[in-house]
């Protein structure tokens, strides 16, 4: 099993996909019979044997061979499709991925439930055979029809004036399908002549009734040699030819030539293994993903070395060195975008979990549910991804548990029983737009209003005066819930404001917007990388400071007799939009001339920043602020720029 | 054998494990891979396009399955040289691809030594 150990990968990868597909495909055969669904079932959990099989991993091959068993009956129609069956299916499907999960971290797919879950799939074998012994042939039953049965062949064919030859053939033992060999033989045999008699008969070898020799007799002028070797090839341990004299038939005299396997072949076989040492060829490999964090950290300290370089070129005009720092940007470039292609990953990876957990919460809710996935093929940087699972499983639940209402409610309101879930993920210029939206009850905003005032966010009038997005945002509020109850699936404290926090901490957004009765729509929005940003520097109180470029709106002048003061806010009037004014100066100082003033945007609240200066527009390299200095609020993270200057990155979500 | 061919060979299987693996055997025996398919359908169309000397074909593939690209390649080339991939407990599968013009067979879990016996043989044959 060693030699396989470089495929452990793969496997692992391969796998995992098929796992889903199984997944996938036993949720759309719980909705009722469909062949198409069967037939990917089939296809993944015996291509999953298969790679188990090559792998080693016996158990694993074993659970999908029973699988197998029952997959193969229901095809056939002879066991229909109940929930306990799809329930057990399912149950084997959630083994096989702790067995992958096992063998991904160097186990051999060992798992305590096989045996169980193997003698539950016989009792369905059992059930669905019943007293007609269907389980052999519903395996073929798959299978094509056969072509036009062949002439019976024990029959003696037209010799004519050829000589005749008796064909002797020794199938060797370690054949795993020796029957099909003496078929390949046979075949062969045909190409050089007439067959006249096989024992055992061709009838008795297709059905599987054959053991290890088979005798043939043909009439050929091809000569011995020609037989000889066309009835040889692999796995034939001896190959016999003799020459058969009509009416004197003494087969046994004749001298045999034979071939018996020879030690050359060990041999063979040896410096063959050598060579495959040699000449593996992979193109694919997987990389520990720390290892790729570690090489994007460095790609990330070359960008900001790369910058630290041409400003010394600049200072000291060397014209040299300024073609040479060209070059290297270029490569440096190159391998930047590289990297980031190789972080991007299809959002598939995290969307194909989610139609089983819808599949469970539903049924655990008396929910019937259909769940659309779109734009799955959007790709995202690892890095965020990895942060996005949770609060979209967050939201999926929080879709079926509190949007969707059960089939009679949802009858007497003139709906579909099913309720509709769709998640859709797209490209949106920058950034990735991933919506959620479900045809439920919708959110009820008159009662958001009361529980804001209620938990003292808002006064009744402020309250009654705020738009139905101001009053949704609310739910974002930590321990903000308008469930009555808190289920065991979701709910449970855990709110919307943690998934706003999460996909914040991705540098991303979220929206809510919902029509009562016709259903709740969440948008997430998120940039596709998070390393690598374009800012703006700017400079207030001679201190410098970066701004994400994408919330930057305009860069206007200013003049003091232009701020206006409501109540102890201050607003300027830019072309008759008030805009509010936002100072940094508890953390930088006033700005010495304060006369530029720099709006900024987050969803659709702008504000203003005073300052002295902008520097100009860079590239640079977000660092998350070390665990000593904690988060601030305000502040993403620090660049460093390439004269070595450490810069704050305002976070521009918190400020406006 | 006498003579030890060394083949260009077209791949027909549905996953990257089992042509990897097929590969990096058929590479170990000196063979050139001309090309991969994954799938019945597209086995023919770069059967067509390669003209290889030895085609692996997997049996259980979605679209079309083995056989039927093997008769959609025994149609353009009443010579190809096929050998059928299969597993134990597809045995009538094979013997149906045998009567349809399969000049050989190998049985996954793949044995490199027994792969490569076979491939030489049906393209010495």
């Amino acid at each position: 099993m060693s030699e396989f150990e470089a495929y452990r990968g793969l496997f692992v990868a391969e796998s995992r996909e098929n796992h889903e597909t199984i997944v996938k495909s036993l949720l759309v055969l719980e909705q009722g019979i469909d062949e198409g669904a069967i037939d990917e079932i089939f296809r993944a959990v015996h291509t999953l044997k298969g790679a188990s099989a090559s792998m080693g991993f016996e158990e694993t091959e074993r659970l999908c061979h029973s699988m197998e068993d029952v997959l193969s009956l229901i095809r056939a129609h002879t066991l229909d499709v109940s929930p306990p069956l799809v329930d057990l299916l399912l149950a084997c499907t959630d083994v096989i991925e702790e067995m992958i999960d096992g063998i991904e971290s160097g186990g051999n797919g060992h798992h305590g439930d096989t045996g169980h879950l193997v003698d539950m799939l016989r009792l369905w074998v059992d059930r669905g055979s019943g007293n007609r012994s269907v389980v052999s042939n519903a395996v073929s039953a798959s299978a094509p029809a056969p072509p036009d049965p062949e002439p019976p062949s024990g029959d003696p064919g037209d010799p004519g004036d050829r000589p005749v030859y008796r064909v002797r053939v020794r199938v060797s033992e370690e054949s795993a399908m020796a029957d099909v060999r003496a078929m390949l033989v046979l075949t062969n045999l045909d190409a050089l002549g007439t067959v006249l008699t096989t024992t055992p008969s061709r009838q008795a070898i297709d059905e599987g009734a054959f053991e290890r020799d088979l005798e043939v007799e043909i009439a050929s002028d091809a000569g011995e040699e020609a037989l000889r070797i066309a009835a040889s090839g692999t796995e034939i341990a001896a190959v016999t030819v003799s020459p058969v004299h009509r009416g004197t038939d003494d087969s046994l005299g004749a001298a045999p030539s034979s071939c018996p396997p020879g030690v050359r072949e060990e041999e063979d076989r040896r410096t063959r293994e050598r060579d495959r040492e040699k000449g593996r060829e992979i193109k694919n490999i997987r990389v520990d993903i720390h290892q790729l964090d570690h090489i994007m950290n460095l790609v990330e300290d070359l960008v900001i070395n790369r910058g630290r370089l041409k400003q010394i070129a600049e200072l000291h005009r060397i014209k040299e060195m300024d073609e040479a720092i060209s070059v290297v940007e270029r490569s440096v470039s190159e391998l930047q975008n590289l990297m980031m292609l190789i972080r991007m990953i299809p959002l598939n990876q995290i969307f194909n979990r989610f139609p089983r957990v819808v599949r469970d919460v539903a049924k655990h809710d008396g929910k019937e549910v259909e769940f659309v996935i779109e734009g799955g093929e959007t790709e995202l940087d690892r890095s965020v991804m990895d942060g996005l699972s949770d609060p979209l499983l967050h939201l999926i639940r929080n879709g079926i548990n509190h949007g969707i209402e059960l089939p009679e409610v949802r009858e007497r309101a003139g709906k579909r029983r099913v309720g509709m879930l769709r998640l859709s993920a797209h490209r949106d210029r920058d950034n990735v737009v991933i919506e959620l939206s479900d045809d439920g009850a919708g959110i009820d905003i008159e009662r958001v209003r009361k529980k804001a005032v209620e938990r003292g966010l808002a006064t009744s009038e402020a309250a009654s005066l705020l738009t139905d997005e101001e009053v949704l945002a609310f739910l974002f509020q930590p321990g903000f819930s308008t469930a009555e109850k808190i289920t065991d699936i979701s709910g449970r404290g855990v709110g919307l404001d943690v998934v706003k926090s999460s996909i914040e901490a991705l540098k991303g957004s979220v929206k809510v917007s919902s029509v009562p009765g016709q259903g709740t729509r969440f948008e997430l929005i998120l940039p596709p990388t998070m390393a690598i940003i374009q800012v703006m520097i700017v400079r207030i109180n001679t201190r410098r400071i970066a701004i994400p470029i994408n919330s930057v709106i305009e860069v206007a002048s200013l003049t003091a007799d232009a701020i206006h003061r409501i109540g102890s806010n201050e607003a300027i009037l830019l072309r008759d939009e008030v805009l509010p004014i936002y100072r940094l100066d508890e953390m930088f100082g006033p700005p010495t001339k304060g006369d530029i003033i720099l709006v900024v945007q987050y969803e659709d609240r702008k504000c203003g920043l005073p300052l002295d200066l902008v520097e100009g527009q860079q590239e640079v390299v977000v660092k998350p602020l070390n665990r000593l200095i904690g988060s601030s609020r305000g502040v993403s993270g620090v660049t460093i720029l390439g004269d070595g200057d450490v810069v704050p990155v305002v976070d521009v979500n918190t400020m406006v | 054998m006498i003579w030890c061919p060394m083949g260009r060979i077209l791949i027909v299987d549905d996953t990257l494990f089992m042509r990897t693996l097929l590969k990096n055997i058929l590479f170990s025996g000196g063979h050139t891979i001309v090309g991969e398919a994954a799938d019945g359908e597209e086995g023919i169309a770069k059967y067509k396009e390669l003209k290889p000397d030895l085609v692996t074909m997997d049996v259980v593939m979605p679209k079309m399955n083995g056989i039927e690209s093997l008769k959609g390649i025994r149609q353009f080339d009443p010579n190809a040289k096929v050998v059928m991939c299969t597993a134990v407990g597809q045995e009538q599968m094979v013997k149906l691809a045998i009567k349809t013009g399969a000049r050989g067979y190998i049985v996954k879990p793949f044995q490199a030594p027994k792969v490569l016996e076979e491939v030489k043989n049906v393209l010495a044959s």
